[in-house]
């Protein structure tokens, strides 16, 4: 793949170097933008094109930056956060190997044994990755399971006494503080300790598993916080599950492990040091990301296929395998250490945080003539799905403007756990639905108005934690439950959990989704079977299931890992046909109104996001047009302070530098030489690795890959580095450090085909170069990121500061 | 065929006859009288097919038809008493003796370690040699009774009586019964719906009492069965709590409970009102973020944009 690709661009290269006559073609290309853009180019006026010229020529050059300066001032700059926007926070990893002098020197020193020892290292740390993960999940689960047990057994005792002597109010106020302070307790810690661990985590993973950094997504510190942050919004009562934020939990354990070290706690444990790049940490985020998956579901080969889905962009078969191990190791982890917990260890019968249950009944057998059934549900889920996310959209747009401040989203966060409890109860209070509690198997049965021996089956959905909800309706016989419950219930349940997603609190979606879904499809199940006049084959379990899958479908419109998802948590292979179809169904409706929860997300996040491919009507742009100019370019050999200038100006906080040949002659243009990056550069400035030095002292240390590797991930910042005046005359040789082989291309290469090579690859900077090799221009995520198709076409996002 | 026809019969016979026999020939007191009625006519039965066939074929060695016919005879009386037992549900408490008794014939039976061969043939050749395995059958369906009705709960450890909590319940079952019974003395029940107050009022702590025992079985049954069975009490115990709750809150509609309408609608419309005031207060109060555009250095052609424009206006 790396070969090929390298190929199109030294193919690239060797055309302009060959042939002059391309020079002259410059003028037609940029002229011939697209047969369709006949009236653009006629304003390419003469002064535009000379413009150009200058531009593209040197970057070192001091007036042309003035010019350049100047020019946003005639700009509105200052515009509400809306959702066509990029956020200069992002900034890409570089999954592309650094392949300089010093690599291809270790590669040497290390001989072949030596690369078979890294082999095994990768899978014990992916056993490391399950077991810890799966270890995480039985922490999250039993905590949960105790707290939840004990603030329902006191909001229940606190019922049962009131509802003989009266004075209910207390209760209800009960119930609310106690929801709203825990959850204050859950909100605090992530609005002001760590707010990348809010949401489920999904869409950060997914961004990360782009290609993009999100600050702070894989600490330590987040990986406390969110644990906590969900264990606290479960108890708190909250519309939310706590399946989501496994996946980023296993992904952080990842990121961890791979390294062997942790910078939050100061602590190296000197082991795995050859995984401290980008490109490695990235798959073992992909395998944690899938362990995460596993043990939330039980279903190892559906977080395979999630980390396929929705995360890794780069593939190989061994790469799969080894997750495929660090999920299966994560869920049996988690299974056995669960039935150790429930007493009955050698069982292994808890393979997820959420059990479906067993569906292998003949009564939850379906027949073919059920199946546009199913079908007619997945256009509903869709349905709904979108209404879900349009209603998500706006609130989040609404967070986003006005409830920035920490302390009020503090406050939203206890509010919504205040209403949540007090429409529960208000649901409880007046619903007159009473069941024999004889045979049943309520967690909670909750009395209130009810005759002796019967419970309220309002409370069985509200009163409950969400996982336990959604498994009684998969469930519970016919019968339980009476149709105006459930239209009850669900009518609020989605406003509730619409409400929810998206507050500072870190808690997932796959579980109200699901539960919305299971309501409405055992409703959808009773009247079905009222129609019929009773037939056997009506029963609302397997509709509730269906239409759980139907909703979360519409929400996440995940497709693939999803189907299998849902048949391991169900444990039915042959139910695998008709969850395939109601999801498919559901994403094909949903995607017709709105895009994905999480995309829409990512999106409102301002993050550059790079799709599969580029938007379909973009082949008349070309790398010309979507590269940034200039490029601030280094010399081979450069002086420190000019290095050292360009890293502190904070107007162009640039990563990556093209090197160009040192020409003593600043006016002549110099062709590339390789490229450099800042990390690169603050190492050498560090290390004081100037020409004059080594001349000087001749025991001077050779720098070793090794040097950089400690520094990763966090990299001082320049500020934090001095140079004295004297070392500021001193010279810098970026020859031996820099990457000799960056991908290029031609100004005239399209957008689609820049993107394939940026996507496939997995770059961080392409360079765009003229035919005489000479840096014209840097190509950059937001580059690419920054052309969507909208509705109307084709769109252009603007870059802003957030 | 024949030879099999005949060891069957014997088999079934007994139920069938007892079920034949039990309303008519069966009288309420008479029990055992009426078993050995029932085992009289077994016997006869037998003679008849020992007198018309031939014995040429081998026969059921004498001491095993002992235990054959023991067992018949205990699983007739064990059905009896269930059938007898349905409503209101006494099985436990009138059937656990039969059904000890049945346990301890099978167990004769199926012992195959026993010293003597002689037992060991019993259980082959009555247990397993043939395809039916009636006996087999009988006993699996009285143990899966016996085990739903959960009765193991309400008996002694050596399930020799009832546990002495269940007998407590019992008391106090009866005694509210009784309480009941003699509060509405001169009325009818269902003749005046409303008229119940002093059932309510004198039978009260009787009931509550009743009820407080009952959670608490409940209570403990729950804490001691994470080991295996399940968290029913047994349903004698169970279905007289739900008589007698069902008299008490459905029929004679004593727990009224309070329903503070107007507070709960109060406080719960105060809380729903809050996010209404934070949103306002937040949407007119606080600044709205702005984010400030950078402009991206590129070639300031034009081209792109028109291109964008022009092709999809």
């Amino acid at each position: 793949m790396a070969n090929v690709a390298k190929k199109v661009s030294w193919s690239g290269r060797d055309r302009d170097d060959d042939d002059d006559e391309r020079v002259g073609e410059t003028t037609p290309l940029l002229n011939g933008t697209g047969p369709g853009a006949a009236a653009g180019t006629r304003q390419l006026t003469p002064s535009s094109f000379l413009r150009i010229g200058q531009l593209s020529n040197v970057d070192l050059n001091e007036d042309v930056r003035e010019l350049e300066t100047e020019l946003p001032r005639q700009y509105p700059n200052e515009i509400p956060h809306n959702e066509k926007l990029l956020s200069l926070k992002y900034e890409s990893l570089d999954y592309d190997n650094s392949e300089n002098q010093l690599f291809l020197e270790e590669e040497r020193r290390i001989n072949h044994t030596a690369f078979r020892t890294v082999e095994i290292k990768r899978w014990v740390i992916c056993a490391m990755i399950g077991i810890l993960t799966g270890l995480i999940a039985c922490f999250i689960d039993i905590v949960v399971e105790n707290l939840a047990g004990l603030k329902y057994r006191v909001v229940k005792g606190n019922i049962d006494k009131f509802t003989e002597k009266g004075g209910l109010s207390f209760s209800l106020l009960l119930w609310a503080t106690l929801n709203a302070s825990v959850v204050m307790v859950g909100s605090v810690i992530v609005a002001f300790i760590e707010p990348v661990a809010a949401g489920s985590g999904i869409p950060q993973i997914k961004c990360y598993l782009n290609g993009v950094k999100i600050p702070h997504v894989v600490r330590l510190k987040t990986l406390v916080i969110k644990v906590c942050g969900v264990i606290l919004s479960v108890v708190g009562g909250l519309a939310v599950g706590k399946e989501g934020p496994m996946i980023h939990s296993g992904a952080v354990i990842a990121a961890g492990i791979s390294q062997g070290r942790s910078t939050s706690l100061k602590r190296d444990f000197k082991i795995f040091e050859y995984f401290r790049r980008d490109t490695e940490k990235r798959d073992f985020v992909s395998a944690g990301a899938a362990a995460g998956v596993s043990a939330a579901f039980g279903a190892p080969v559906g977080g395979v296929l999630f980390s396929l889905e929705e995360g890794a962009s780069f593939w190989n078969q061994f790469l799969t395998w080894r997750i495929f191990f660090a999920s299966m190791i994560s869920t049996f982890t988690l299974n056995s250490v669960l039935s150790v917990y429930h007493g009955n260890a050698w069982d292994l019968s808890s393979p997820g945080l959420i059990n479906f249950g067993r569906f292998d009944n003949e009564k939850m057998g379906y027949t073919i003539q059920e199946i546009p059934i199913f079908i007619f549900m997945g256009v509903v889920g869709g349905i709904l799905g979108a209404l879900f996310n349009a209603l998500n959209y706006w609130l989040t747009m609404f967070r986003i403007r006005y409830i920035h401040r920490p302390c009020l989203q503090v406050v939203e966060a206890m509010l919504v756990a205040a209403v949540t409890a007090t429409v529960g109860f208000v649901m409880i209070y007046c619903s007159r639905d009473c069941q024999p509690i004889q045979g049943s198997t309520v967690a909670y049965p909750l009395q209130l108005f009810c005759a002796d021996g019967e419970y309220n089956s309002m409370a069985t959905a509200f009163f409950n934690t969400p996982e336990k909800s959604v498994v009684n309706l998969f469930h519970d016989p016919p019968g339980s439950y009476n149709p105006m419950t459930l239209g009850m219930f669900t009518l609020m349940y989605f406003f509730l959990a619409c409400w929810t997603y998206g507050l500072t609190v870190s808690a997932g979606v796959f579980i109200p989704s699901l539960l919305i879904g299971a309501a409405w499809g055992r409703l959808f199940g009773i009247s079905l079977s009222y129609l019929t006049k009773g037939s056997i084959w009506a029963d609302p379990g397997k509709y509730a299931l269906m239409g759980a899958a139907a909703q979360l479908g519409g929400i996440v419109r995940m497709t693939l890992s999803l189907t299998v998802i849902m048949m391991e948590a169900t444990g039915n292979v042959t139910y695998g046909f008709p969850i395939m179809l109601v999801l498919m169904t559901a994403k094909i409706v949903g995607d017709y109104f709105v895009e994905g929860l999480y995309d829409m997300h990512i999106q409102l996040q301002s993050v550059p996001f790079l799709h599969w491919e580029a938007p379909v009507t973009s082949h008349s742009l070309t790398a010309r047009e979507v590269m940034s100019t200039p490029v601030t370019c280094l010399r081979r050999i450069e002086r420190v302070g000019t290095v050292v200038d360009i890293l502190s100006d904070t107007s162009s906080n640039h990563n990556g530098f093209p090197v160009v040949e040192s020409n003593p002659d600043a006016t002549q243009v110099a062709g590339l030489r390789g490229l450099i990056l800042r990390s690169q550069l603050i190492v050498l400035l560090k290390h004081k690795v100037f020409v004059e030095r080594a001349n000087l002292s001749l025991v001077q240390r050779r720098l070793k890959l090794k040097d950089f590797r400690d520094a990763y991930p966090r990299f001082p910042p320049i500020q934090s580095i001095h140079v004295s005046q004297d070392e500021r005359e001193c010279m810098i040789d970026l020859s031996e450090f820099m990457n000799p082989s960056p991908y290029t291309v031609p100004q005239e290469a399209s957008l689609p085909r820049v993107f394939k090579l940026f996507r496939a690859l997995g770059l961080r900077h392409l360079v765009v170069v003229d035919n005489r090799n000479e840096v014209v221009g840097m190509v950059t995520r937001k580059d690419l990121a920054r052309y969507r198709l909208g509705k109307e076409g084709l769109e252009e996002l603007s870059l802003a500061q957030t | 065929m024949a030879p099999l026809l005949r060891c069957l019969l014997p088999l079934l016979l007994p139920p069938a006859l007892a079920l034949a026999l039990g309303p008519a020939a069966v009288g309420r007191t008479r029990r055992p009288l009426a078993l050995e009625a029932l085992g009289e006519a077994e016997e006869l039965a037998e003679e008849l097919w020992d007198a018309g066939l031939p014995g040429d074929l081998p026969e059921l060695e004498p001491e095993c038809r002992r235990l054959l016919v023991a067992f018949a005879e205990g699983s007739a009386a064990l059905t009896g008493c269930l059938g007898r037992r349905a409503r209101p549900v006494r099985l436990c408490q009138a059937c656990h003796r039969h059904y000890r008794r049945l346990l301890a014939q099978y167990g004769n039976i199926a012992r195959a370690v026993g010293n003597s061969s002689e037992s060991h043939n019993c259980a082959k050749s009555i247990l397993t040699s043939d395809r039916l395995q009636i006996v087999v059958t009988l006993s699996e369906f009285f143990n899966e009774t016996w085990e739903a009705a959960n009765c193991a709960n309400c008996l002694k450890n050596s399930s020799e009586g009832l546990s002495n909590s269940t007998v407590e319940f019992l008391d106090l079952f009866n005694k509210s019964l009784t309480c009941f019974e003699h509060n509405l003395q001169g009325q009818t029940i269902y003749l005046s719906p409303s008229n119940y107050t002093e059932v309510c009022k004198n039978c009260n702590e009787t009931y509550k009492m009743l009820n407080d025992l009952y959670n608490n079985l409940q209570r403990m049954n729950r804490q001691g069965g994470e080991s295996g069975h399940s968290a029913h009490l047994c349903i004698d115990v169970e279905d007289a709590m739900n008589i007698t709750r069902k008299l008490w809150s459905r029929t004679f509609n004593c727990s009224v409970p309070c329903s503070d309408t107007v507070p709960v609608i109060a406080v719960s419309s105060f809380i729903l009102f809050l996010p209404i005031v934070f949103y306002l207060s937040s949407f007119l109060h606080s600044k709205q973020k702005k984010r400030i555009l950078i402009l991206p250095k590129r070639i300031q052609s034009n081209a792109s944009l028109v291109n964008i424009q022009e092709k999809y206006s």
